[in-house]
């Protein structure tokens, strides 16, 4: 018997590949959104493992420091440090800012960190680890950045002596890492024209500045113009621990907020990535329902076109079965030349996004399947149509 | 009566109703008619006669509301269809000539002659045999590969012609054959059937408005007002170098 779907395709091959490519766009759409968001989860994991810390100890009451704020004292490791378990502890701070490279602004989450302490970016793909106390920087291959470079931070320049892959925030912004210092330094730092208003408030201030107590005024200014504070302190316990239970110390002894690594992944993958998460699942449904509704669409009035035609095959005797897996197959056809099609853009123009695109086999699978499944049922209206079609309309014009 | 002197097709009181109550329309009101195999015979009426209706009872695409209708000897229809396939009847049975050649157009010739056989389960290699053979008897053989937007009006209605033989039917039913054609083409068209008749033993009933070939038949119903009237015609010999066929 011939295959009458094919034949028909054949026949029609150009309107049917154009569709297949708006087709194909939709699914690469669809196809890069469900890999956009399975980048974001594999970010958030690759942060977090290069940083290698078993706990993070934030302020308490927060989820910090990436979902919430989190400020510590600097000084908060060595009390850790002292904890049963603690093997070492280092600080960190985060700081989302816009920094120059050439004419041009890169947004981009500065790291502080300290030397040979946790937090400090361990899978170094260029160039050298920091070795100097200042104006050092790290930075992910992402900002553009090579080493030698100079980064412009507020009104220090560093230079770029080291390069890491996949380091971004949650928001997709690549890491600069610089010293602890620098980084506190630049998150508080004040422009000129601050500090000068600043000092001559306290100047102003007659409790502040009393002549008969020297050294009073400069201590006030040197505790307000520097920073002591940090985001938080990365912890790693000592081999044979259980995190979890140097985590309860952390918490009960030393009233703050610790979590071990498997809880910090949760907080930034099922907290901070899942508003993203739904707004693409959203994404998925709408996109699956236009492509339904184009595919119904082709093949209903594809359909329609062949009125005459399908009116003749009844009545010369082609049984309805025929008919309706002549409409099921181009619907199915439709869906696979639109899958191949889609999967072939969503690869070609994955590596062009902002964000990391993971494209994974197991979701082309469940795409597949979503794609033939709802070119299935859009074939219904066509096949609904085609079952309908009087066989006496070949017959009396 | 052996099968020789047996009608193709023997119609008996047969009646149409679409509707029911007030709203009810009688459009056959007891059709009587017999047509011998290997005879053509024309079915003319004005419009709104029951022409259409009667070849769509005749072609077991409508069901009939009372009568009879006898094809080869064997009674498909008494007061409702003997058989319950009425696809497998109209695919083995009954062949189709249209107003419009309405070819397959993603089909080849070939496989739009072809693929009545291969409906009816036979295999797709003598199918296309078969299909060659009546291309060949229509003179449209060389073109079978040819896809239908290729074939000119006249290799469309051969090659339609050609399909509606595929199975062999014993009756086949042409409605308005000719509507589309200029004179030459029509009569050729009409030689065409009248030879197939003969050859193939196959009974034609042809539907017409088509004045220049009303006269080539040897029998004519006149169908009014749901009721035929049997008329002998004038048997008119078509000159086959005007009709252009062989």
């Amino acid at each position: 018997m011939i295959n009458l779907a094919s034949r028909d395709i054949a026949h029609g091959l150009g309107r049917y590949l154009l569709t297949a490519v708006g087709l194909g766009l939709l699914i690469g759409v669809t196809l890069s959104m469900a890999g956009i968001y399975r980048g974001m989860v594999d970010d958030a994991r690759a942060l977090l493992e290069s940083w290698q810390a078993d706990i993070w100890v934030v302020q308490q009451h927060t989820l910090g420091p990436f979902a919430e704020s989190s400020t510590l004292h600097d000084d908060a490791y060595r009390a850790l440090l002292g904890l049963p378990g603690v093997a070492e502890a280092g600080n960190v701070t985060f700081l989302t800012m816009q920094v120059k490279r050439g004419e041009s602004d890169v947004r981009v989450m500065i790291s502080g960190f300290e030397s040979g302490r946790p937090g400090e970016p361990r899978l170094i793909t260029a160039g050298r680890p920091v070795t100097r106390a200042h104006y050092e920087a790290i930075a992910d291959e992402k900002t553009g950045f090579s080493v030698g470079e100079r980064i412009r931070i507020r009104r220090n320049e560093y230079t770029v002596v080291g390069l890491t892959r996949r380091m971004v925030s949650s928001a997709g912004d690549p890491m600069v890492f610089i010293p602890l210092k620098d980084a506190q330094q630049a998150q508080f730092l004040k422009d000129n024209d601050a500090i000068w208003n600043d000092r001559n408030r306290l100047a102003a201030n007659p409790a502040l500045n009393r002549p008969g107590i020297p050294g009073l005024i400069e201590a006030v200014e040197e505790n307000q113009f520097s920073n002591r504070n940090v985001n938080a302190v990365l912890v790693r316990v000592k081999p044979g621990w259980d995190r979890r239970l140097v985590a309860d110390a952390i918490k009960r002894w030393k009233r703050l907020q610790a979590y071990t690594g498997e809880e910090m992944e949760e907080i930034l993958v099922g907290k901070m990535i899942a508003t993203a998460a739904r707004q693409i699942f959203v994404f998925l449904v709408i996109l699956a329902l236009v492509s339904a509704a184009i595919v119904a669409l082709i093949i209903y009035t594809m359909t329609l076109a062949k009125l005459k035609e399908i009116a003749v095959l009844k009545l010369i005797g082609t049984r309805n079965t025929t008919i309706a897996g002549m409409v099921l197959q181009e619907a199915l056809g439709l869906g696979l030349a639109g899958f191949i099609i889609g999967k072939l853009l969503a690869t070609l123009w994955g590596p062009h996004f902002p964000r990391y695109v993971v494209l994974l086999t197991e979701d082309a699978v469940r795409g597949f399947v979503a794609t033939m499944t709802i070119c299935a049922i859009a074939s219904i209206l066509g096949i609904r149509a085609a079952l309908r079609i009087d066989p006496g309309e070949a017959i009396g014009g | 009566m052996d099968a020789a002197t047996q009608p193709a097709i023997r119609v008996e009181g047969l009646r149409k109703t679409y509707g029911r109550g007030a709203a009810a329309v009688e459009a056959l009101k007891g059709v009587d008619m017999t047509v011998r195999p290997g005879e053509v015979v024309g079915l003319i009426g004005p419009s709104g006669s029951g022409k259409s209706t009667l070849l769509k009872c005749l072609g077991a695409v409508i069901e009939p509301t009372a009568g009879s209708i006898t094809l080869g000897g064997e009674t498909i229809y008494d007061d409702g269809w003997k058989t319950r396939d009425l696809r497998a009847l109209r695919r083995d049975r009954i062949g189709f000539i249209f107003q419009a050649p309405y070819l397959i157009p993603f089909l080849d010739a070939i496989d739009n002659v072809a693929l009545l056989p291969m409906l009816a389960g036979v295999s797709n290699a003598h199918a296309r045999e078969r299909a060659r053979e009546m291309l060949a008897a229509l003179d449209v053989a060389h073109r079978g590969a040819a896809q239908v937007s290729e074939l000119s009006g006249g290799e469309q209605q051969r090659v339609s012609i050609a399909r509606a033989l595929a199975n062999q039917p014993p009756i086949i039913l042409a409605d308005e054959p000719t509507a589309p054609l200029d004179s030459q083409r029509a009569l050729t068209v009409v030689t065409i059937l009248n030879r197939l008749a003969r050859d193939y033993r196959t009974a034609i009933i042809v539907v017409t408005h088509d004045e220049k070939i009303i006269p080539t038949f040897r029998r004519i119903y006149h169908i009014r007002d749901g009721r035929t009237v049997e008329e002998r015609g004038e048997g008119r010999p078509i000159p086959l170098e005007a009709a252009g066929a062989r």
